[in-house]
């Protein structure tokens, strides 16, 4: 039998991660061990792009986690979950990151303003 | 040598990745620059952000190249500039594991804790307990406690999920904190009331009366915060289901009265948790099925994701419930998202009946 009822916790949030345009990684950040190994988060970060770029599905469920997207000119950005997850949390968690860039870059959220401005990203995140 | 690098990025153009071709020998190489007086903050806010992206890439940094670039990194703290100091903390944090001697930085991070730049004391509260141990926790505890009940929102958020990583290591000090983090509970803020709800559910997780009386005094006194709302939600379905008991309890009602919340977020909460509750009546499951219902034709595709897989998981074990729903699953069909329509997809066939596999 699956389980039933998520445990309760504040830990919602397994992973952050920004793509470029082939996939390549620009930021990353794991808040639990799935994948423990950078080797292992990189195979992760590329399957993960490539069952979603090119898409505006915002939504889907891969490797058994949930993993909310939006993409913005030439970057891809990720929140993953657990498929146990309240979706719309995780929504908020994308949309609180995507709005705090576009309002700190003062404008469009492209790679190279965001390689510009790295130090503001990091601590965005944080 | 930095003014080269620098331009050299500059000259890149758009594109190209101007932390591409770092090596990590040249930027500790670099990284000397922090023993220099007086600081270029500028310059060393560009090297520390490479550090950091470098850590980040998942570059390997060994133990003696870590803890020097991290000792030449504590210098930086005679330096006032607001966004390098944020670096620094952040660098910690990064380092907090490879590096050795952290707790060097402790008196640094104490002091701006305690001080009376607020835009410090959140991030500092943060790194301070990133690189304390056990036996140091003792010596910051009464600072721990000022920072959970302070009332910059930041702040306090901060102590409170600060609180609920040592909760692993250190049980028996943290838990002394149970009436600092009660008073943030009640806080305006809704950050702070979500994080303090947190702790204190973590704090308390194996005490069931506890719990069940914290329930209770929330489900009467409410919440500000969705956040803390989903989670209560989840508290009380746990209970529920270990309680077995039957579901007219009043924690069943606290549940079903989010239906008509006025956030989709813990709304959808309260409909998961009524479908997911073992031996659910039909008559129980109504109400939390027409909320998926409503949800199913939202114009955001996680509402209606959330929507129709939940809604799946419903049919698998009353399908009768879902009948009155293969009408907007049906639209559903032709979603632009591909997951949505797959789910809506195979809920209508467990669910259909001959004449609607026709159409």
């Amino acid at each position: 039998m699956e389980v039933l009822v998520l445990e309760p916790t504040l830990y919602t949030v397994k992973a952050i991660f920004i793509i470029d345009n082939d996939g390549e990684r620009i930021l990353a950040k794991y808040y639990d061990n799935p994948y423990p190994s950078v080797k292992e988060q990189n195979a992760f970060e590329k399957n993960i792009f490539n069952k979603t770029h090119r898409t505006d599905r915002a939504i889907a469920l891969l490797e058994g986690l949930t993993v909310v997207y939006k993409s913005n000119i030439d970057l891809y950005f990720y929140v993953i979950g657990s498929s146990h997850e309240n979706e719309l949390m995780l929504v908020a968690v994308l949309n609180c990151l995507f709005d705090s860039l576009s309002q700190m870059l003062r404008k469009n959220v492209e790679k190279r303003t965001l390689l510009e401005n790295m130090e503001a990203v990091f601590l965005a995140i944080d | 040598m930095i003014k080269k690098f620098d331009k050299k990025d500059e000259e890149l153009g758009s594109g190209s990745n101007p932390y591409q071709q770092l090596e990590k020998s040249a930027v500790l190489q670099e990284a000397r620059l922090f023993n220099e007086t007086p600081l270029n903050p500028r310059k060393c806010l560009h090297i520390l952000t490479k550090i950091l992206y470098l850590l980040n890439q998942g570059e390997h940094f060994g133990t003696t190249e870590a803890t020097e670039a991290f000792f030449a990194m504590t210098k930086l703290f005679q330096c006032n500039d607001q966004t390098l100091r944020r670096m620094c903390y952040l660098t910690i944090k990064e380092m907090a594991n490879i590096s050795e001697d952290v707790i060097i930085v402790t008196s640094s991070l104490t002091k701006d804790m305690t001080g009376k730049d607020d835009v410090y004391r959140g991030p500092a509260v943060r790194a301070l307990c990133r690189i304390t141990d056990m036996t140091m926790l003792q010596g910051i505890e009464r600072y721990m406690k000022q920072a959970i009940v302070d009332k910059v929102a930041s702040v306090s958020s901060s102590a409170l999920v600060s609180s609920l990583h040592l909760l692993s290591t250190s049980y028996d000090v943290v838990k002394r904190w149970v009436n600092e983090a009660q008073e943030a509970a009640s806080s305006d803020n809704i950050m702070v009331q979500y994080h303090a709800l947190g702790l204190l559910y973590h704090i308390r997780k194996t005490d069931r009366l506890a719990v069940t009386k914290m329930v209770n005094k929330f489900t009467k006194s409410g919440l500000k915060s969705p956040f803390a709302y989903c989670m209560l939600i989840r508290i009380a379905s746990k209970l529920l289901e270990e309680a077995e008991g039957g579901q007219d309890s009043p924690l069943f009602d606290f549940i079903e009265g989010c239906l008509r919340n006025k956030h989709e977020m813990v709304v959808y909460e309260a409909a998961s948790a009524i479908v997911h509750l073992p031996n659910c009546t039909a008559r129980e499951l109504a109400p939390a099925v027409s909320v998926l219902q409503l949800f199913c034709s939202s114009s955001k595709p996680a509402l209606r994701f959330a929507a129709v897989r939940t809604l799946n998981k419903v049919a698998m074990k009353h399908p009768s419930a879902v009948t009155a729903c293969n009408l907007d699953l049906e639209n559903l069909i032709t979603d632009s998202n591909r997951s949505i329509a797959t789910l809506a997809i195979t809920t209508l066939l467990k669910t259909g009946s001959e004449s609607s596999v026709d159409r």
